[in-house]
C-alpha cells in the first residue's frame, strides 16, 4: 500500500511540476511541434514566446503572472485537433498560438466556433489569411516570398526554368500554385514539379528526375528535417542547379548544412539593429538568453505573445473581460502596435505586413541580397 | 538514361532494405519475436557511429561503436524484456507492444541526446560522379552493394555451414527438438539478436552518411523490414534478401510511371499484392521444405 502512495505521490508531483499554467492568472495556448521531425521548430518558436512571457511579467503587464500552455501538435493537424479542443474546453484559453499551415487551417474553425484567437507565427500557406475574424498572422505569408523570389531568380540571376519539389499538403500546393502564377509574369517556366509524401526521406530518384529536367534552379516547398534530406541527397545525386526555397528553411541545423552553401531564400524583413525600445530589449535578452542571434521565428512568436499583453493589459484597463471577442475587437479598434521590427498595422484580413528579403546562404549564415515591400 | 539511373538508385536502397530486413528476418523467424526494435537497433548504430566519427575518432572506431552498441542493444533486450515476458505470459502481443514502447523510448533518448534535428555524417564518398552520360553513382552506392554481397553470403556460410547456423535454422523449425539435443533454444536465440543487430549496422553508417539522420528514422526502417520479411516468405533469409532488393527497385523504378508522392505506396501495394497471391512469399514455401 505505501508503494502505491508512493508512486500515486510521485504522479501527482509530476503533474504539478508539469501544469504551471495551471497557477497562472492570464493563460494562453500554444499547439507546437514538440516531438517528431518537426520538433525542431517546437524549440525555436518557444524561445520567441518564453521570452515574451518573462517580459510581460517582468513588467507586470497584467494584472496577474501570464503563462503559456504548450500543446504537442507534432508538425500534423490530428494530434494538433486533439490539443486545440483540450486548450478550449479544459484550459479554457482565450488566445492561442499556432503554427504549420496544416496545423492552422486544422484548428482555424475551432477557434471560430469557440471565438478564441489563434495566431499564426510559422505557417506561411497563403490560405492562411482567410480563415476568418478569430485567425490572425503575424508573419508575411508565402505567397509574398514566391513573389519577391521568382524576379531575383529570373531576372536578376537569370535561371529561366526551375524545376519545384513539394510536399504533399497544403503549404506545398499553395507554393506550388503561386509559383505556377508567377512564373510566366517574370518570363520563366516552371518546367515540372514533383509532389513528395511528408514522411518520405529517399529523394535519390527524385533528383535523378529533377537533373533529367535540365532546370537552371530548384524550388524546395518542405519543411523540418525533410526538407534537408532533400537539399543534400539533390547535392549528393549530382544536382548543381541553384536551390530555392522559402522562410521554412530559416532554422540553425538548414542554415549549417554544407549541402545549404549558396543557397537563396526568403524570409521577412526583421531590422535587428533598430534602436526603438521594444526590438532593443528583444534582440539583447534574446541574445544573453540564448547565447545565439534570434531569427524571425523568434521574432514572430515574441511578437504573437507580447500583442496578446497588449491586447489583455488594455482590456484591463477598460475593465474589461478577457475573451476571444474581446480581443478580437481591442484588436480591430488599436490602430498600430509597437512590436519587434517596429510600429506594425494589422491588415482587414487579419495579417500584418513585412517586406520580403531575398537572402543567400554563405558560411551558414543568410546574408540579404534584396529587399521587396509589398505595401 | 533516366531508367538507368533510377535503377542504380534503386539496387542501392534495395540492398540497404535487404540488410536490414535480413536482421529482422532472422530475429524474427528463429525465434518468433516481433522484434519491432529493430529500428531502434539501427538508429542507436546510426548515431554511435554519428558521433563517434563526427567527434575525430575515425572510422574503424566509429564501426566498432555502432557495431558493439547495435549488438549489446539486441542482447540486452532480449534479456530483460523478451525472456521475462515471455517466461510469464509468453503473448506476441505483449512481447509486441513491449518491442514497440522501447522503440519510441530510444527515439525520445536519442532526440534528447543528439537533438531531434537532421544530421548527417559528411564524408566525399556520398558524392557522386557521372559514369556515363546523365547517370551518376556515388561510391557509397558501389560500398553499399559490396558490403551486402559480402555480408549476405556470410550469413549463407554461417547459416548453412557451421553448428550454430544450423542450430538457428533448427530453432525456427522446432524450439523442442532443440531442445531434445541438448542445446539451449535461450542461448542460440541470443546469437540470433547478436547477429541480426549487427547485420543493421552497415545499412545504419551508410544511411548516415546518404539520407542523413533523425531520431524517428527507425520507423521506415522498420516498416520496410516487416515488408521484405513478408514479402521474402516469414523465416526465409534468401527471400527476405530478394524481397528487399526487389522493394527498393520497386519505389526508384515507379518513378518512371507514377509521381514522387505514390512511390512508397508501390512497396505496399506489393506487399498486398503477395499477402493476397501469394502469402507464403517469394520464397516462403521453399524454406518451409
Amino acid at each position: 500500500m505505501t508503494k502505491v502512495f508512493t508512486i500515486m505521490g510521485a504522479l501527482a508531483a509530476c503533474v504539478c511540476y508539469t501544469m504551471p499554467a495551471a497557477a497562472a492568472d492570464h493563460t494562453v495556448g500554444a499547439l507546437f511541434p514538440l516531438s517528431g521531425p518537426n520538433a525542431v521548430y517546437g524549440d525555436v518558436f518557444m524561445a520567441g514566446s518564453d521570452l515574451a512571457v518573462e517580459h510581460i511579467n517582468a513588467d507586470h503587464m497584467l494584472s496577474g503572472p501570464m503563462a503559456i500552455a504548450y500543446e504537442d501538435s507534432q508538425g500534423l493537424p490530428q494530434p494538433a485537433v486533439v490539443g486545440m479542443t483540450k486548450l478550449v474546453n479544459v484550459t479554457g484559453v482565450p488566445y492561442t498560438l499556432s503554427a504549420f499551415t496544416g496545423v492552422s487551417k486544422a484548428i482555424s474553425t475551432l477557434a471560430m466556433r469557440n471565438s478564441v484567437i489563434a495566431v499564426n507565427g510559422g505557417g506561411v500557406g497563403p490560405d492562411l489569411a482567410d480563415l476568418g475574424d478569430y485567425f490572425w498572422n503575424v508573419i508575411p505569408l508565402a505567397n509574398l516570398e514566391v513573389r519577391a523570389a521568382v524576379p531575383y531568380l529570373v531576372d536578376t540571376l537569370g535561371l529561366k526554368k526551375i524545376a519545384l519539389i513539394y510536399v504533399d499538403d497544403p503549404l506545398g500546393q499553395a507554393l506550388k500554385d503561386e509559383l505556377e502564377t508567377e512564373m510566366p509574369k517574370a518570363g520563366g517556366e516552371l518546367v515540372d514539379s514533383f509532389s513528395v509524401p511528408t514522411s518520405a526521406q529517399q529523394f535519390s530518384g527524385v533528383a535523378a528526375q529533377v537533373r533529367a529536367t535540365g532546370a537552371d534552379a530548384v524550388y524546395v516547398a518542405s519543411y523540418g528535417n525533410q526538407q534537408l534530406q532533400i537539399v543534400k541527397q539533390l547535392r549528393d545525386n549530382g544536382v548543381d542547379a541553384q536551390i530555392a526555397t522559402y522562410s521554412g528553411y530559416a532554422v540553425p541545423d538548414a542554415l549549417a548544412l554544407p549541402e545549404s552553401e549558396g543557397m537563396i531564400i526568403t524570409g521577412q524583413s526583421v531590422d535587428f539593429s533598430r534602436e526603438d525600445p521594444v526590438t532593443k530589449r528583444f534582440v539583447h535578452d534574446f541574445k544573453a538568453k540564448y547565447d545565439r542571434d534570434p531569427t524571425a521565428y523568434n521574432v514572430n512568436y515574441y511578437n504573437a505573445t507580447l500583442l496578446y499583453g497588449i491586447l489583455a493589459a488594455a482590456l484591463e484597463a477598460d475593465g474589461t473581460a478577457i475573451t476571444g471577442e474581446a480581443l478580437l475587437a481591442k484588436r480591430r479598434a488599436t490602430k498600430s502596435f509597437d512590436l519587434v521590427g517596429g510600429t506594425v498595422s494589422f491588415q482587414d484580413n487579419g495579417t500584418l505586413l513585412f517586406p520580403i528579403e531575398v537572402k543567400q546562404i554563405k558560411g551558414g549564415r543568410a546574408e540579404a541580397v534584396t529587399s521587396v515591400s509589398f505595401n | 538514361m533516366l531508367a538507368i539511373q533510377l535503377a542504380i538508385t534503386g539496387l542501392q536502397t534495395g540492398a540497404l532494405y535487404a540488410l536490414t530486413a535480413v536482421g529482422f528476418s532472422l530475429i524474427f523467424g528463429s525465434t518468433r519475436i516481433f522484434h519491432f526494435a529493430h529500428g531502434a537497433t539501427f538508429v542507436i548504430a546510426a548515431y554511435l557511429f554519428y558521433w563517434v566519427y563526427g567527434t575525430g575518432w575515425g572510422l574503424v572506431p566509429g564501426v566498432l561503436a555502432a557495431t558493439l552498441g547495435a549488438v549489446l542493444f539486441g542482447l540486452v533486450l532480449d534479456r530483460l524484456v523478451y525472456v521475462p515476458i515471455q517466461r510469464h505470459e509468453g503473448s506476441f502481443f505483449t512481447v509486441f507492444v513491449a518491442s514497440f514502447g522501447v522503440g519510441i523510448a530510444v527515439q525520445n533518448v536519442i532526440g534528447m541526446i543528439f537533438g531531434r534535428g537532421f544530421t548527417s555524417v559528411s564524408t566525399p564518398l556520398s558524392r557522386s560522379a557521372e559514369i556515363i552520360p546523365g547517370v551518376y553513382v556515388s561510391p557509397l552506392a558501389w560500398i553499399a552493394m559490396l558490403c551486402t554481397a559480402l555480408l549476405l553470403g556470410a550469413l549463407h556460410f554461417f547459416l548453412r555451414r557451421t553448428h550454430t547456423g544450423t542450430a538457428l535454422r533448427a530453432l525456427a523449425d522446432d524450439p523442442e527438438l532443440v531442445r531434445t539435443f541438448g542445446l539451449n533454444p535461450r542461448r542460440i536465440a541470443a546469437t540470433a539478436f547478436v547477429v541480426g543487430s549487427a547485420l543493421v549496422v552497415p545499412a545504419a553508417i551508410i544511411t548516415s552518411a546518404t539520407t542523413g539522420l533523425n531520431p524517428t528514422i527507425g520507423h521506415h526502417v522498420m516498416l520496410i523490414s516487416l515488408a521484405a520479411t513478408i514479402v521474402g516468405g516469414i523465416g526465409s533469409i534468401s527471400g527476405t534478401m530478394l524481397a528487399g532488393l526487389l522493394l527498393g527497385l520497386a519505389e526508384s523504378l515507379a518513378l518512371l510511371v507514377v509521381d514522387s508522392q505514390w512511390t512508397e505506396a508501390v512497396t505496399f501495394a506489393i506487399l498486398f499484392a503477395f499477402i493476397i497471391i501469394r502469402p507464403s512469399g517469394l520464397l516462403g514455401r521453399i524454406a518451409a521444405h
